[in-house]
């Protein structure tokens, strides 16, 4: 097992400022496809990461092995020596803080057997499906860090569960759970009815029309739009000049229902966190309040150069968001459905790509459950469509947030995030032709 | 923790039908460039090792903790894990014993932090001089070593060298932004500099995206598309390499990267003209994805993926061959130390045909020449796809004419290749990250092909 306090106690031998970070992480996987388990995957791993600093020159590496330790130091010092100052470097944060206790209980989460849980949701959904898959993780990370001027330890457990299951047709529904919290075992519990529900909204399938739709995203959805979205604020990707946040904080960009959160003090989510990568205490920070730009997400140095304070979001070279909260509002899925003349319900969705930063201009492809909805009923189930737009015109044309959230985490695709379903008029949907 | 390997595998051979240790170890180093400045220079160096027992199922486990009763607890947790029902064939496949390695003509070790910086700086004075306000640049060198024994008998050793460039460029003038990226990559050693023209290739790209902020776009409608090896080989990787994964069409990337409209039964389906064959080849020398021996220690070969417009070979590795009752290709690959080896790419390309760029624009009246992309995605059958072009012309009477914004194809992978009615005679290939698998593995790829060019596109 690596020591922490060692290392960073060598390291700071030779340097000025030095952040030294450890994760401990054991994790377990279920991966299955077609009714049964593909693998079981386990990983028991320590990192230790190491930034360090010599005047404003600065250099970061990873170890593995502790016995590396004295090799990659003589090599950092070499490297020191020989590379420019890196201007965007200030400092590590050098205010001595103190950190929340994290207020959620996990000990019934804990004891979940992954493969049994897996194998009995499959035994639960079979009968309604000609095939199911997905993924369940369990993982318990420990962090612990140092640096000139602060340390502190925290740790997380968190349940990641998803499931596809395709209808006698091949048609497929998703349903994604993600929680740190015994509160959302029930809801953990019902993610076999909650796939079979969707699924019953399965109804004459065919391939989708272009045009401009009134769409409502539903969480897992949304959570991709704006995870997609979120990490456009971290003040290293403004600099570049490569952000649809760059040169619009303060200006309004969406509607004034839409508010959206890095939220690393929700305990009950798989990020949740006390202090960031130099020890900056977690913050909440509204980066859309109200429809305007309120926040792009700091670290220590580039809150310097942007002349204002750390949100807690170091990486140290490049500020990060931690997991994601998008404000709820008052209306029901039902009254939205219900009062949609014509429009899509969008389940899923996948492969965001960008054509331009600066607008948020992108395209992706729905997946997962598209609905078309007339006159308040679902009336059709889609499939081949895809979403050609902006975020802005996305965020602009928001009209309608329910006050139901659900808390999701998808591959790749998505932060872990907690979203409503949200209601967007005008959006352009495109086809193959 | 190489010196576990023998150990592990002496350990955990008699607790499974099949069981494998592998030591991987990748040591990296990167200089990343935001707008001139020096932003971040690291180093690591990852390694660890990962385990495979078969028994009722297929478990794998790994641990980067050098402590001998860590990892017989993690192999005893695999084991138990391994008697709980599930699948587990895996296709019979020889045992091979054997090195291999790629040479470098210019060691990394050789070459100095400085050096590469100053590869980095020759690049930020040019576009800086080019008037691109927007640079993030970065060079990467990995050196992988490994080792993977099992407990039929083979022992595969080998050292993979690597270096990459990545560019990420926006250019905004008058309120026109574009932005465009460059990704190259090499197996071998810095002699990949040369070999790229990198400073030749990134002046071009910055020309391009200048002339595309001024561009207009052209009025929606059919035209007939000359398409450069670039948008070849994205297609090539996403609409043949893709739903060719055997164990996509298996089904077991079902609830991730999707599965494939190419169904097991599908072999000999027509999805082309009868001029489209599609390779996937690791043996490339110096390709980005190239290796010898795949991750479950079956030897590398060339594939052809369609042949004749016809669908015809899949992508196997163990897993997927051993389902489907047949013979493993070598397709097997991982990212890191840690990741199970899943079915992957390596270069994927459109193979060359007959024909030279200017007898393909002479036949031409009204068209449009597709040298690059930006914006793409496909969903996940691998069959409605996008393309918006990056640097594209008009053509008229098989003349290039003005630069054209954005240009964007939406059509399937069957009319994509059904339209193909001319293959050209080069080959280039880029670099790229496929990314697949839960968790995320991104493995080192190459994709390509030569100009092609296909009749009445819709574009708009």
């Amino acid at each position: 097992m690596m020591d922490l306090n060692k290392i960073y106690e060598k390291v700071s031998r030779v340097s000025d400022q030095a952040a030294v970070k450890k994760v401990t992480s054991r994790t377990t996987q279920v991966r299955f496809s077609n009714n049964a388990i593909d693998i079981t995957n386990t990983w028991n791993e320590e990192l230790v990461t190491v930034f360090l600093a010599q005047g404003k020159k600065t250099f970061s590496f990873d170890l593995r092995d502790e016995r590396a330790l004295e090799d990659t130091l003589n090599r950092a010092v070499s490297a020191l020596k020989g590379i420019e100052e890196n201007n965007d470097f200030v400092s590590l944060n050098d205010r001595k803080n103190s950190y929340r206790t994290k207020g959620n209980r996990d000990e019934k989460l804990r004891l979940l057997n992954p493969q049994e849980f897996v194998n009995s949701f499959i035994d639960q959904v079979k009968p309604f499906f000609k095939r199911v898959g997905g993924v369940f993780y369990s993982r318990s990370i420990s962090e612990e860090i140092a640096t000139p001027f602060n340390s502190g330890s925290q740790g997380q457990f968190g349940i990641e569960f998803v499931a596809r299951a395709f209808n006698d047709k091949d048609y497929p529904v998703q349903t994604s759970f993600m929680s740190s919290s015994d509160e959302d075992f029930p809801l953990l519990e019902r993610q076999g009815e909650e796939i079979i529900d969707l699924s019953r909204n399965v109804r004459n399938i065919r391939e989708g029309e272009e045009g401009k739709f009134n769409v409502i995203f539903t969480p897992l959805c949304f959570a991709s739009i704006v995870s997609y979205t979120i990490p456009m604020a971290s003040a290293f990707q403004v600099d570049s000049g490569m952000s649809m946040f760059a040169g619009r904080l303060g200006d309004r960009i969406g509607s004034s229902i839409f508010t959206m959160y890095d939220d690393p003090l929700e305990d009950s989510m798989i990020n949740a966190k006390l202090f960031d990568d130099e020890g900056t205490p977690a913050q909440r920070t509204p980066v859309i309040e109200k429809g305007v730009v309120k926040n792009y997400l700091h670290n220590f140095s580039t809150a310097a150069k942007f002349k204002t304070e750390t949100t807690g979001n170091a990486g140290i070279i490049a500020p990060t968001p931690w997991q994601i909260s998008v404000e709820p509002g008052n209306e029901s899925i039902e009254d939205m459905v219900s009062s949609t003349k014509k429009g899509v319900m969008i389940v899923n969705t996948w492969y965001t790509r960008f054509q331009d930063y600066r607008e948020g201009v992108f395209s992706t492809i729905p997946r997962d459950g598209i609905f078309y909805i007339e006159n308040g009923e679902i009336k059709e189930t889609w499939r081949s469509i895809r979403i050609s737009d902006s975020l802005l015109n996305i965020f602009r044309n928001t009209e309608g947030i329910t006050k139901e959230t659900k808390k999701v985490k998808w591959w790749d695709e998505t932060l872990p995030t907690k979203s409503p379903y949200v209601q967007v008029a005008d959006v352009n949907i495109s086809r193959s032709r | 923790m190489e010196e576990f390997v023998d150990r592990a595998i002496e350990y955990a051979s008699k607790m499974g039908s099949y069981v494998e240790t592998s030591y991987l170890s990748s040591e990296r180093n990167t200089i990343l460039m935001k707008n001139g400045s020096v932003s971040a220079t690291g180093y690591s160096k990852d390694s660890g090792l990962a385990f495979r027992v078969v028994n009722s199922s297929i478990s794998f486990a790994s641990s980067n903790i050098s402590d001998w009763g860590v990892i017989r607890g993690e192999i005893d947790y695999a084991v138990r894990r391994s008697k709980i029902p599930g699948r587990n064939t895996l296709s019979e496949e020889k045992s091979y014993r054997d090195s291999w390695e790629v040479a470098e003509r210019r060691r990394i070790k050789d070459v100095p932090l400085e050096e590469k910086l100053s590869i980095l700086k020759d690049i930020e004075s040019l576009l800086v001089k080019e008037g691109i306000q927007m640079r993030i640049l970065a060079i990467n060198d990995n050196i992988e070593e490994g080792l993977i024994e099992s407990s039929g008998g083979m022992s595969i050793r080998h050292r993979l060298p690597k270096v990459s460039f990545f560019a990420m460029l926006g250019f905004m003038e008058g309120g026109n932004f574009e932005q465009g990226t460059i990704e190259l990559g090499y197996s071998g050693g810095y002699e990949a500099i040369d070999f790229w023209d990198l400073n030749n290739r990134v002046q071009q790209e910055a020309k391009a995206l200048k002339k595309a902020a001024a561009a207009k776009k052209i009025p929606p409608g059919t035209y007939d598309l000359v398409a450069g090896p670039e948008i070849s080989g994205i297609v090539a990787h996403e609409s043949a390499g893709h739903p060719s994964e055997a164990d996509r069409i298996l089904g077991r990337e079902m609830a991730q990267a999707g599965e494939s409209f190419i169904k097991k039964e599908d072999r000999g389906m027509r999805v082309g003209s009868d001029i489209v064959n599609l390779v996937d080849d690791p043996t490339i020398e110096h390709s980005f994805g190239f290796y010898k021996y795949d991750r479950d220690g079956v030897p590398a070969r060339k594939r052809y993926l369609y042949k004749k417009g016809l669908v015809n070979e899949f992508l196997h590795n163990r897993e997927s061959a051993g389902r489907m009752g047949e013979k493993s290709n070598g397709a097997s690959r991982s990212s890191e130390w840690d990741k199970e080896p899943l079915v992957r790419m390596s270069t994927t390309y459109i193979e060359p045909g007959e024909y030279t760029l200017e007898e393909m624009m002479e036949d031409v009246k009204n068209g449009i020449y597709m040298r690059s992309f930006t914006e793409w995605n496909i969903d996940d059958i691998r069959f409605n796809e996008k393309y918006v072009g990056r640097e594209a012309y008009l053509i008229r009477n098989g003349e290039v004419f003005e630069q054209i914004k954005r240009p964007v194809i939406e059509t399937t992978t069957v009319k994509f290749y059904s339209s193909i009615d001319a293959v050209g005679k080069d080959l280039q290939f880029s670099a790229g990250t496929c990314g697949k698998g839960d968790p995320m593995q991104g493995v080192d790829v190459w994709m390509g092909g030569p100009h092609i060019r296909l009749r009445d596109v819709y574009v708009r």
